[in-house]
């Protein structure tokens, strides 16, 4: 979609007079910009993961049609229900579910295996980091959703076969990321001396590297992990993601969208919560910035 | 009914001209613009042009080719035949020859004189073509017989030759000379033929302009002065345009609650067609699992269309046991022996054929009412333990999937004006069609006879059988006669719009030369 | 005036140097296998969809001589890499293949729907970088002011919204409710310029309006960060040059070579914006046919598709890379290897 670059995105690491200034202000403002959309997110996870193991909830799938497009606030159904019969309201929930476990996966499949490559590209220099930056640049210049949807097309969609279509993504952003930042740290006066007292190569990545770009990486990956849950949905709107039946935020805004002029609000519903849940992911990697001040 | 077969089945020639009148709106006034929308998935595709020897999409694409080219014979309301390009016909007393009697006076709007040997051209034309969409007569010479006579010899006697003229390519006249100038590509593009309007611009599967023909044989007609169909994605993206004034007319809307919306919208008209093709379930009877009548009765015995039809169409239609519906002949909403709704039986036998040990395919065509009924059948067969993945498909892709013989069970509509005619029962169900999962001997001869004869009553009995052999062998339950409105903005007038037309194909065809504005 | 001057040093001499060419040269040769491994790429991608091609190009009626000599003739029996080298070869020449669908050339179809893509796709371009420009400069000017919470508010809200789910929703208020727009459908430029800029409004709006914020929030942090950091700046306002031509002439411009590098690295991300939002609008583009393609397992449209704006990335890329390096060495270079 339009995932704009990281780096670049996440403005530079020298936004520090902001931050300075917003210190100086008062600590409460602050703290609700961290805490609140974090609180969001709690709520949200505690929602989608513990409370239908919890409470019984209607069956997202298997909704009777006696009860087919019933408008929210109906008994038992306080989102109402679709053209047929699912309950909204657990819908959400495990469409929630859904687009957690897959930026989590991807996110984090991207975190390791892209931070590694770029950590070591940026680390050995050379030949090791033509060919690494080369692959990188290889897999960002191909539309990132085209290959989504071949492999959806191809293999069947599923979960698993989207987090790997994303995955082919996430690790080059998270790559050119971790590679920029280790550059960036290779300079330093303690990498010099580590390399000096002669630690072995792996060693300094991991006690020096690794902990130093971690906060920037985390910062970064709370943005990405709102991008890929609006590309899961752009898959599931377009029917290459999850399947129908199955419940996903985006597939829900596909459904509704049949029916926009007739009832608006399964448009609305899935989209409010799909806006809400990437803007606290994005406020909060924006306040966890500015109190890192990175 | 009888009126209706009566109408339909007349063995001798008529020559009344084209006389759909306008309804209660207004009198029609000439001139205007008209832009009519349809969705894509099914009729607002035209991804290999208009010509009738290579659009494979056929008889979906009808209201384009209508226009373009007119017909020979018209279906009008109340299941008249109306002729249009002919003046009439005869069907011999063995149904095996029948003479077609072509207008006079007529040219393509190339110029080209239309007469009988540019009508035998276009339809040996279209027998050789290798087009899933050609016509399936069992042809044995097509000639012309005078200037304007043109007789064709079949090697089987068949009585719904003319029914069955509706739904096939052979009803599209092109010009000859301008196929052959210009050559399939291009003419497929931008086709010449005699119909109410001519082509102005055409991009496949997005909009088709086209104005007024000056030189239309019937005097005052066409009543519109251009005539521009759009493709929009769905139901609701046609609405919207609608209502953002985009367009007057929307072609085949059939999402419920957006028909019960549009109804309280005092802007526009919603016209209900009649059906004629019930929605059912086809089963491959040809591959496991559905090789086993067991399993296939199951899938009847797991099937309760009531609550589905009440909640989800609101009781719209009227549920049916066959594959004739309301708005065709030989009308029976019931089929002797028919495997009702029996959860506990389909427990049993979902056990006995081993059906609760695969996953069934279950297709369909990507169009809103076709998934939602798909997805109500998911959860009612899961009930009683029958698992199964949906699968929804655009027109290609889904004659594909026919056409390699791999599909368990696809929901379709089967049934025509006549059942003879195009999708009618032998396409769904006869050994030699390539959209069947049926090769019963049986059942082809049933419904060769009912086609051969020309006597209704005889007819409509053979066709009572043949329903009632499908339901006794469980080839495939049906649903209800479903039939799609039309909405159009206050003010536009013509038969399909504010008038009811039996449906040839699924979808009744506007008779667009009668279209107009109200005055 | 003096110090202004000394900043910019003539163009021409800074071209004409010779570490520049070479800069450049190297990036061409960086992105030639670049280009060379998009394509396998495609090719290995495509391979994945089942289908057998020369029985959907002929029909169902085919006999089975006729499809294999299609076969043949396709070179759809024969291994992956000869089917690749011959694949290359045609696009090398030009020959992107044929549809699977209709037997039309992929070129053709390529060649007519394109320039509606590429409108959009300007339009949407064109109109967030201007207002991305203003935008980000109003806040920048005065860091927490007005202006620039509003920028936060509006950017946040892009960065966060679904395009797919904003395009519904200014299809509801602005073509439903407000009929300011169409809803559907395209009028080309050269039948009516203002009904073509109107049909695609909203779609622009639904693709530029993320990209939007994007370009805002990173300008707004450039600018701001030259201001009170970089040297000459604070020379500048030292020697009591007005803060608003300073910015102008100055920070802006500097601030543009980020975002230019960030608008080549985005053109990547475009074809999957416009593979959803035409559909929605029904805009017969290069989108539209992608997704139907796919569905249709299409291989050559959707190969040739992907190779034409992979292409036209690595393209821009290196274009912006050269042209950041060339106009300012100095800086830019140091800070694109740290």
């Amino acid at each position: 979609m339009s995932a704009p670059l990281p780096e670049l995105l996440a403005p530079d690491a020298a936004v520090k007079p902001v931050a300075a200034r917003a210190r100086a202000r008062g600590g409460w403002a602050r703290g609700l910009r961290l805490w609140l959309p974090a609180g969001f997110l709690l709520l949200m996870l505690g929602a989608c993961f513990v409370w239908p193991n919890i409470y019984t909830l209607p069956n997202p799938v298997r909704g009777s049609v006696l009860e087919a497009g019933l408008p929210p606030l109906s008994p038992g159904h306080v989102f109402g229900t679709d053209p047929v019969g699912n309950d909204v309201f657990s819908r959400i929930l495990y469409g929630g579910q859904i687009s957690f476990e897959v930026g989590f996966a991807v996110t984090a499949i991207g975190l390791v295996v892209g931070g590694l490559l770029g950590i070591a590209a940026g680390y050995w220099g050379g030949a090791v980091d033509t060919i690494i930056s080369r692959v990188l640049d290889v897999l960002i210049a191909f539309p990132a959703l085209v290959l989504a949807l071949v492999i959806a097309e191809g293999l069947g969609p599923s979960e698993l076969h989207v987090i790997w279509a994303l995955s082919v993504f996430s690790v080059p952003v998270y790559g050119r990321i971790a590679r920029s930042a280790t550059l960036a740290l290779r300079e330093q006066t303690f990498m010099l001396a580590a390399r000096l007292s002669g630690t072995r190569g792996w060693r300094v990545m991991l006690r020096h590297i690794v902990p130093n770009i971690t906060p920037q990486l985390m910062t970064f990956s709370l943005l990405g992990f709102g991008v890929v849950i609006i590309l899961e949905g752009a898959l599931s709107f377009l029917g290459f993601g999850i399947p129908l039946p199955e419940a996903s935020w985006g597939s829900m805004i596909a459904q509704g969208q049949q029916t926009l002029s007739a009832s608006p609000d399964l448009v609305l519903i899935p989209s409010a919560f799909l806006f809400a849940t990437v803007v606290s992911l994005n406020l909060l990697g924006d306040a966890l910035r500015e109190r890192w001040a990175i | 009914m009888l009126a209706l077969t009566a109408a339909a089945c007349s063995s001798a020639s008529s020559s009344s001209s084209s006389s759909a009148a306008p309804a209660a709106n207004g009198a029609p006034r000439a001139g205007g613009s008209l832009t009519v929308l349809e969705a894509t998935g099914y009729s607002g595709d035209w991804p290999d042009g208009l010509d009738p020897a290579t659009n494979i999409d056929g008889a979906a694409d009808q209201d384009y080719m209508d226009a373009v080219y007119g017909e020979l014979f018209e279906l009008g309301p109340k299941g008249a035949v109306i002729p249009d390009l002919a003046t009439g016909y005869s069907i011999s007393t063995d149904a095996k020859t029948i003479t077609l009697n072509i207008r006079q006076g007529v040219t393509f709007t190339d110029g080209t004189a239309f007469n009988a040997a540019a009508v035998v051209w276009n339809i040996n034309r279209d027998l050789k073509s290798a087009c899933t969409c050609k016509p399936t007569w069992p042809v044995k010479s097509v000639t012309a017989t005078g200037p304007y006579t043109v007789t064709i010899v079949l090697s089987a006697p068949d009585g719904a030759f003319i029914d069955e003229i509706f739904d096939s390519t052979a009803d599209w006249i092109a010009s000859p000379t301008a196929v052959q100038k210009m050559g399939e590509k291009a003419f497929a593009v931008k086709p010449v033929g005699a119909g109410p309007f001519e082509v102005v611009s055409d991009t496949l599967s997005s909009a088709l302009v086209l104005k007024r023909n000056p030189g239309y044989w019937q005097k005052g007609r066409p009543y519109l002065d251009n005539l521009t169909f759009k493709s929009v994605a769905s139901d609701e993206a046609g609405y919207e345009a609608l209502l953002a004034h985009e367009g007057q007319v929307y072609v085949d809307m059939s999402t419920p609650s957006l028909l019960q919306q549009a109804a309280k919208n005092s802007s526009v008209e919603v016209e209900n067609q009649l059906s004629t093709s019930p929605y059912d379930l086809q089963l491959n009877t040809l591959t496991p699992p559905f090789n086993n009548p067991k399993a296939r009765q199951a899938i009847y015995a797991a099937t309760n269309f009531a609550p589905i039809l009440q909640h989800v169409f609101d009781n719209m239609y009227p549920s049916v046991q066959g594959f004739t519906g309301p708005g065709g002949i030989c009308y029976d909403p019931t089929a002797s022996g028919y495997q009702g709704y029996d959860p506990t039986l389909a427990k049993t036998l979902v056990q006995q054929s081993g059906l609760d040990q695969v996953t069934i395919n279950l297709g369909t065509i990507q169009n809103l009412v076709a998934q939602e009924t798909t997805e109500a059948l998911q959860t009612q067969w899961a009930a009683v333990g029958i698992k199964s993945t949906i699968h929804a498909y655009a027109l290609a892709p889904l004659i594909a999937q026919f056409t390699s013989g791999k599909w368990q069970s696809m929901v379709q509509t089967a049934g025509s004006f006549d059942p003879a005619a195009g999708v009618g029962v032998g396409f769904r169900f006869s050994s030699v069609s390539p959209f069947s999962g049926v090769h019963d001997p049986h059942l082809d001869s049933l419904l060769n006879q009912a086609a051969a004869l020309t006597d209704m009553s005889q007819r409509c009995a053979l066709y009572t059988q043949a329903a009632n052999y499908i339901a006794k062998q469980y080839y495939g339950p049906f649903y209800f006669a479903f039939a799609p409105a039309n909405v159009a903005v206050k003010g536009v007038v013509g038969p399909g719009l504010t008038q009811p037309l039996p449906a040839v194909v699924v979808t009744p065809t506007v008779l667009w030369e009668d279209v107009a504005y109200s005055s | 005036m003096a110090v202004a001057e000394e900043l910019r040093p003539g163009i021409a001499a800074r071209v004409l140097g010779s570490p520049s060419l070479r800069l450049a040269g190297r990036r061409l040769l960086a992105a030639i296998p670049v280009l060379w491994g998009v394509t396998f790429l495609t090719y290995v991608v495509m391979n994945l969809l089942p289908g057998d091609a020369a029985q959907e190009l002929l029909g169902a009626n085919a006999t089975p001589a006729e499809v294999h000599q299609l076969e043949l003739q396709l070179h759809l029996n024969e291994p992956f890499w000869v089917r690749y080298g011959h694949w290359l070869a045609g696009v090398l020449h030009g020959n992107l293949g044929t549809s699977v669908v209709n037997g039309e050339n992929v070129t053709t179809i390529l060649g007519a729907r394109l320039p509606l893509t590429a409108e959009l796709l300007g339009y949407a371009f064109v109109a967030s970088i201007v207002l991305a420009v203003g935008l980000g400069v109003l806040a920048a000017r005065k860091p927490n002011g007005i202006a620039d919470r509003f920028s936060i508010v509006v950017s946040m809200t892009g960065l966060s919204v679904a395009p797919y789910v904003l395009a519904l929703v200014l299809i509801y208020i602005f073509a439903v409710r407000l009929q300011w727009f169409p809803a559907i459908g395209y009028t080309s430029p050269s039948v009516n310029l203002a009904e073509n800029l109107k049909s695609l409004t909203l779609p622009a709006v639904a693709i530029g309006f993320p990209l939007f914020s994007v370009y805002t929030r990173l300008l707004r942090a450039d600018i701001v960060e030259q201001m009170q950091r970089e040297d000459y700046i604070v020379t500048a306002r030292a020697k009591g040059v007005p803060p608003w031509r300073i910015l102008l002439r100055h920070a802006l411009p500097n601030s543009m070579f980020g975002l230019i590098t960030l608008i080549g690295l985005n053109l990547g991300t475009l074809v999957g914006a416009v593979a959803i939002i035409e559909p929605i609008f029904s805009l017969p583009g290069v989108g539209a046919i992608l997704i139907q393609s796919i569905s249709d397992h299409d291989v050559p449209v959707v190969e040739g598709i992907v190779v034409v704006f992979a292409a036209v990335v690595v393209v821009a890329n290196l274009l912006t890379d050269v042209l950041y390096t060339a106009l300012d060495p100095r800086i830019r270079y140091e800070r694109s290897a740290s």
